[in-house]
């Protein structure tokens, strides 16, 4: 098992470093020059070349990279070249945000996305099922940056003109004012909604065929067959087996959504990865998209890994080599 | 197939570790969150996050920061009212004493009673240190000024006399306008980058950073609380709390809701009529110092003959622009018939009434044919097998930009111009197309003071060239004595009358010469809640409305 | 294969749709033969027809193409009119009977900018799938028959594709201005229709070639390859004599995902600003451009552009899942 992370984890680190060096090139290439960004409204004509200096964008592309590499995997993660901002500060807070959300995304989808599933294995080909589909059809058309615009329009906005409150009930804007739970909730709900709907859509199919898979094979029947209940059967073989097929696309979507969720904090305004991501990409700040690139992809990784061992763990079927 | 107790063990252990995290980081993020309300807290709404607060620094140069924090936690010498006057701030016992001669010298008479957060006195030493650190220090923002200086003498702690080597005549914009005086007790010796940029503790202002670096909550909000070593006009408010909502929508719900007791947000197509239904509510809309206007490529076809470009002025319903793009969102506007904003009113001539506000047709006719142009079948205007064409540029995903430009589309084609538009991002279009010269037309804002002129924006000496690695702020690329001959004296005349005298020249001449069309100033709102706080609130289109926070009072 | 590298298989090409991929059923198994009949194609229509769902969003999916084809005939209203006194005074209404889905800010139809929007999603939809599916099938092709440093370098590409976030690779590739072909010739750059099309398909390929490569890889052992290459045949024709037309269920299925998948990523960059900038017209840019009437009376901007790309996905999404039971009944519903 170790050997099988490890070599992993090897054969990960080549990949990395190429999306690192890509990411590199093309932001120096196409994206903004950092200095001219900040001295933009800079009466003095000076500063772009003292800064030019100071960020080091002077020195010839190969040094910059080689040096900041270096200091990258020395821990050294250095400023913006933007804001001068320390890049792993930056970084940490704007993936707890992030964490937050995926986390709740995460929680709520898989019980909704177990439920629906459940129900639709168990009541296959039934017109509730049907429904079910259809919604899980729609929500993998479902545009995301649309639909959170029309949340907001209609949850945020409207429904606080409907019931005539003074504020509104849910939050179109990480909430600033308030604390606890209730605020906390006020304020993830229409995210997560967003987000869910996308999960959603694709675990509770997921599950629904696994478990239709599950409720198939000769050990259900043969336990059918000996008299067991159905509910017993559905519930305590069936779900228990499929489920750990279900956890491990859980965890790999969950891995994914670190670097995945650029458009549900845009329109949310969340101060999470994405909006780094989309301001760093802005301003051509290369001091903070290669780390980021770098820390994301590290996520799909080891949840990917994480999955794989679980996945090995639950079915003994399956070799992990 | 029977899943093992050991596997299941583990499957529960694994969810309760994700739940665990889940939960921790969740509390985490709430605690951030979790702001003190307690009684004598104001809530402000702040569009834009600073990108930090070494404000001498060229990672700043955000007016939100300078708003925000900058003026409420650092003293400057001289202040600027809302009519746009400078006048000497609490840190000066009086006016400064200006000398005209050679060498021009100023005397700064430091207020007896002005001290830090930490009781040492604010002295001349400061102003030297101040002085020192942006011409010779780590990372500047704009050393414009300073350089002219030759010495400071600090022998009185409390007198600075400023002597240039070079007459500056925007010399009121020294130790103030977008930068500060600082600390040289703190900072001498020091790396005041590292110590300043991501918030401090000390103040030489009304307030100071709650807790120095913690008082920037970072993605989330500022909080500021009394210096209690302030001399001048102590703060009536206990904590002040800026906290970033960026998008204006939002902004403006959290105004009408009463969840904040203020904002300075963009105007927008409603907001005051949003703003208008919570009766508490009362705005303020002023135009500031920053314009809209199209920039002229004078170095490309066909802008570069001056006919084509008054013509292009005769052909723009300006009017028109200010009533689709301007009235809608504030309901008031008109058209800006200079490059110095009426703001200023002492040194404002509305050079580009000669043009009128709408669009003269025959006037276009008149000067292109004149200029040796005919309109072909199509319509468009042709010389020498070259019609008159050309393409637009602003800053793409910016609405209201992207109308005016359709607008204006539109009115020169039935002036017979074909205007194609193509937007670049923003860092394209300022980063390489603007300095390059890669554009015909552009629309962008930019600011109409008098102080700094527009000597920078207009002067030939600014214009950006492959020898001076592009770097210039003039990029309508016109070299042009009539411009460059009272532009540049304003920048060396000290003698208020004559100074008067060369920007109303210069205005005259960029009308005359007509590389760019101005549209209008840029509106502001500032709203704020009657039933919760109380003062002299209003509008400051140089600092700010936050200018004067020390005053207000919670009701 | 395990269900679990199905799934990744799955997940990989971005389609959530549950169930397996797989398609053996046009082989003859009783003569170890590739027979593609007449008759096979048509019991493959009657299946298709019979999915009643899938049927319905192949019509609608056929009107909203044809609308966006005849936009002039549709609606009377130019979509980039010259903005005179009397296209202003009509700006900002609600929809109504002259203008069915409203006007905007400036007082232009919005249902012909929709249309011409939607015609615009639908080129990059339908080019990105056919375009990113001939090389898709092309690379799996090879990868998947010939095994060797083309299988070697295929798993190496999508693996590092897994490992970065797609939409914000997609920003960073669009960011440039002018593109090249390896230094060798000028391309066209996003934020033109060719150039979105060529940008999403050059990053886009890979779950097509993944698909067919494991198509191959499991149809190789088959008797009836063994049987071709007794006979002589050399690789070239066993792809594409016996290999290729027994993965046209997959590869079909997944082009018409690809579709779908394409018109929302266009939609999503150009949404964000890296997509087609105006006078050009997107679904995405037109509600980027309304996104500030959240809340407002003009809220109608945003939701009707969104509702036609919702529906047009949505529609390509059933046809996929109609084909896909139409050419595979074995497989789970």
């Amino acid at each position: 098992m170790t050997r099988y992370v490890g070599r992993r984890i090897l054969a990960a680190i080549p990949v990395l470093l190429l999306a690192s060096l890509l990411v590199f090139v093309l932001v120096r290439q196409f994206g903004a020059d950092p200095a001219r960004t900040r001295c933009q409204q800079s009466r003095d004509l000076k500063c772009l070349a003292r800064t030019r200096v100071q960020l080091g964008l002077d020195r010839p592309l190969p040094v910059q990279y080689v040096d900041f590499m270096g200091d990258f995997v020395q821990g050294d993660w250095g400023t913006s070249e933007r804001t001068d901002q320390s890049v792993a500060e930056s970084i940490g807070i704007a993936l707890g945000e992030t964490a937050q959300l995926a986390f709740w995304g995460v929680a709520f989808s898989s019980v909704v996305a177990i439920s629906v599933g459940v129900y639709s294995a168990n009541k296959a080909y039934s017109p509730g099922d049907y429904f079910f589909t259809g919604l899980a059809f729609a929500g993998i058309a479902m545009p995301t940056f649309w639909f959170g615009l029309i949340c907001i329009n209609y949850l945020t906005f409207h429904l606080k003109e409907l019931l005539n409150t003074n504020e509104v009930i849910f939050f179109s804007i990480p909430n600033a004012t308030g604390h606890g739970a209730i605020n906390g909730f006020r304020e993830l709900a229409l995210p997560v909604l967003v987000l869910s709907v996308q999960l959603v859509a694709g675990w509770s199919r997921y599950q629904r065929s696994s478990m239709l898979d599950e409720l198939d094979s000769d050990y259900i029947r043969t336990a059918r067959s000996k008299g067991l209940t159905r509910r017993r059967v559905v519930w305590k073989h069936g779900l228990r087996n499929s489920l750990g097929a279900l956890v491990t696309v859980i965890a790999i979507d969950a891995g994914a959504l670190f670097g995945g969720l650029i458009v549900t904090e845009r329109v949310f305004s969340r101060p999470g990865m994405g909006t780094l991501f989309l301001n760093a990409l802005g301003n051509g700040d290369s001091a903070v998209l290669i780390p980021w690139m770098i820390v994301t992809g590290v996520f799909i990784i080891i949840f990917n890994l994480f999955a794989d061992i679980l996945y090995g763990v639950l079915d003994p079927r399956v070799r992990v080599a | 197939m029977k899943v093992s107790g050991g596997v299941r063990s583990f499957f529960c252990l694994v969810l309760g570790l994700a739940l665990l995290g889940g939960v921790w980081a969740s509390t985490t993020a709430g605690a951030s969150a979790r702001e003190q309300s307690t009684p004598g807290t104001l809530k402000i709404a702040a569009e834009q996050e600073p990108s930090c607060m070494d404000w001498i620094g060229s990672c700043a140069g955000s007016s939100w920061g300078i708003w925000a924090a900058g003026i409420e936690t650092l003293p400057q010498a001289l202040t600027v009212t809302p009519a746009g006057d400078y006048i000497p701030s609490s840190v000066l016992a009086g006016e400064p004493i200006l000398e005209i001669g050679s060498p021009q010298k100023i005397t700064y008479n430091i207020n007896a009673a002005a001290v830090w957060s930490d009781n040492t006195p604010i002295t001349s030493t400061d102003f030297e240190y101040t002085w020192k650190q942006i011409t010779t220090g780590k990372d500047i923002y704009d050393k414009t000024g300073y350089e002219d200086i030759a010495s400071i003498d600090t022998t009185d702690p409390k007198v600075a006399v400023v002597t240039f080597s070079e007459p500056f005549s925007g010399w009121r914009d020294l130790f103030g306008g977008f930068s500060f005086i600082l600390p040289s007790h703190l900072l001498e010796g020091k790396n005041r980058a590292k110590i300043m940029k991501d918030g401090y503790s000390f103040s030489g202002g009304p307030w100071k950073l709650e807790g120095g670096k913690s008082g920037w909550k970072k993605t989330k909000s500022i909080t500021l609380v009394p210096n209690q070593n302030y001399w001048g006009d102590k703060p009536l408010i206990g904590t002040v709390i800026f906290q970033f909502i960026t998008e204006s929508a939002s902004e403006i719900q959290a105004v009408k809701s009463g969840q904040v007791s203020s904002a300075y947000p963009q105007p927008q197509i409603g907001a005051l009529d949003q703003l208008s239904e919570n009766p508490e509510l009362k705005y303020e809309v002023s135009f500031g110092s920053v314009f809209e206007a199209f920039w002229l490529n004078a170095k490309a076809f066909p802008m570069d003959s001056l006919a084509v470009r008054k013509s292009l002025i005769y052909a723009t319903d300006r009017q028109a622009i200010v009533d689709e793009i301007v009235k809608p969102s504030v309901n008031e506007g008109r058209v800006l018939q200079s490059f110095i904003v009426p703001t200023f009113p002492q040194y404002y001539e509305p050079a580009f009434s000669i043009y009128g506000t709408s669009a003269n047709l025959s006037k276009v006719n008149e000067l292109m044919t004149a200029d040796g142009w005919k309109k072909g079948s199509d319509e468009i205007w042709a010389k020498g097998g070259r019609k008159a064409e050309f393409d637009v540029q602003t800053t793409a995903g910016n609405e209201a930009r992207e109308l005016t430009e359709q607008l204006w589309q539109s009115q020169l084609a039935q002036a017979g111009f074909k205007v194609t538009i193509k937007n670049p991002s923003a860092d394209v279009l300022f980063g390489i197309n603007g300095p390059k010269g890669r554009f015909s037309a552009a629309l962008y804002a930019q600011v109409g003071t008098p102080d700094p002129s527009l000597c920078g924006i207009f002067c030939s000496a600014n214009i950006p060239t492959k020898k001076n690695g592009f770097v210039g702020n003039n990029w309508t690329r016109l070299t042009s004595a009539a411009i460059d001959t009272p532009w540049t004296a304003v920048d060396s005349e000290l003698d208020r009358t004559a100074r008067t005298i060369s920007v109303k020249e210069g205005q005259n001449a960029l009308a005359a010469e007509a590389v760019s069309i101005p549209l209008y100033q840029k509106p502001n709102i500032f709203v704020w809640n009657t039933a919760q706080i109380g003062g002299p609130l209003q509008d400051n289109p140089t600092l700010g409305p936050f200018f004067n926070l020390n005053l207000w009072y919670l009701k | 294969m395990s269900s679990f590298d199905e799934h990744r298989q799955i997940r990989e090409s971005g389609a959530a749709i549950a169930g397996s991929v797989g398609s053996t059923a046009l082989i003859d198994e009783a003569t170890s033969e590739l027979v593609i009949v007449r008759s096979q194609w048509r019991s493959v229509a009657r299946r298709f027809f019979h999915h009643r769902v899938a049927t319905l969003a192949l019509l609608i999916f056929i009107l909203l193409a044809l609308a966006a084809l005849g936009a002039s005939f549709i609606s009377p209203y130019d979509p980039n009119p010259p903005l005179t006194a009397s296209v202003l005074s009509s700006a900002r209404e609600s929809p109504s009977a002259q203008h069915l889905f409203g006007t905007d800010k400036l007082g232009r139809d919005q249902l012909s900018r929709i249309l011409v929007a939607l015609g615009q999603s639908l080129q990059v939809g339908l080019g990105v799938a056919l375009l990113s599916t001939i090389i898709g099938v092309t690379v799996g092709s090879l990868a998947g028959f010939y095994r060797g440093w083309i299988d070697a370098l295929l798993m190496r590409f999508t693996d590092l594709f897994l490992v970065l976030p797609a939409l914000a690779v997609l920003l960073i590739a669009a960011k440039n201005p002018e593109p090249s072909f390896f230094g060798l010739f000028d391309l066209p750059p996003a934020t033109s229709t060719e150039g979105m099309i060529l940008l999403l398909a050059a990053l886009g390929w890979m779950p097509m070639a993944r698909i067919v490569r494991g198509e191959y890889l499991s149809l190789r052992e088959r008797e009836f390859v063994e049987a071709a290459r007794a006979a002589g045949a050399g690789g070239p024709r066993i792809i594409l004599r016996h290999l290729l037309p027994n993965s046209v269920g997959p590869i079909v299925v997944f082009a018409t995902l690809e579709v779908g998948l394409a018109i929302l990523t266009e939609a999503t960059l150009s949404f964000l600003g890296a997509g087609v900038q105006i006078p050009a017209i997107s679904l995405g840019n037109l509600i980027a451009d309304a996104e500030d009437t959240v809340g407002t009376d003009l809220a109608y901007l945003i939701l009707f552009p969104g509702l036609v790309l919702f529906l047009i996905v949505l529609c390509a999404n059933f046809i996929g899942d109609g084909l896909r039971d139409a050419l595979d009944p074995r497989a789970r519903k």
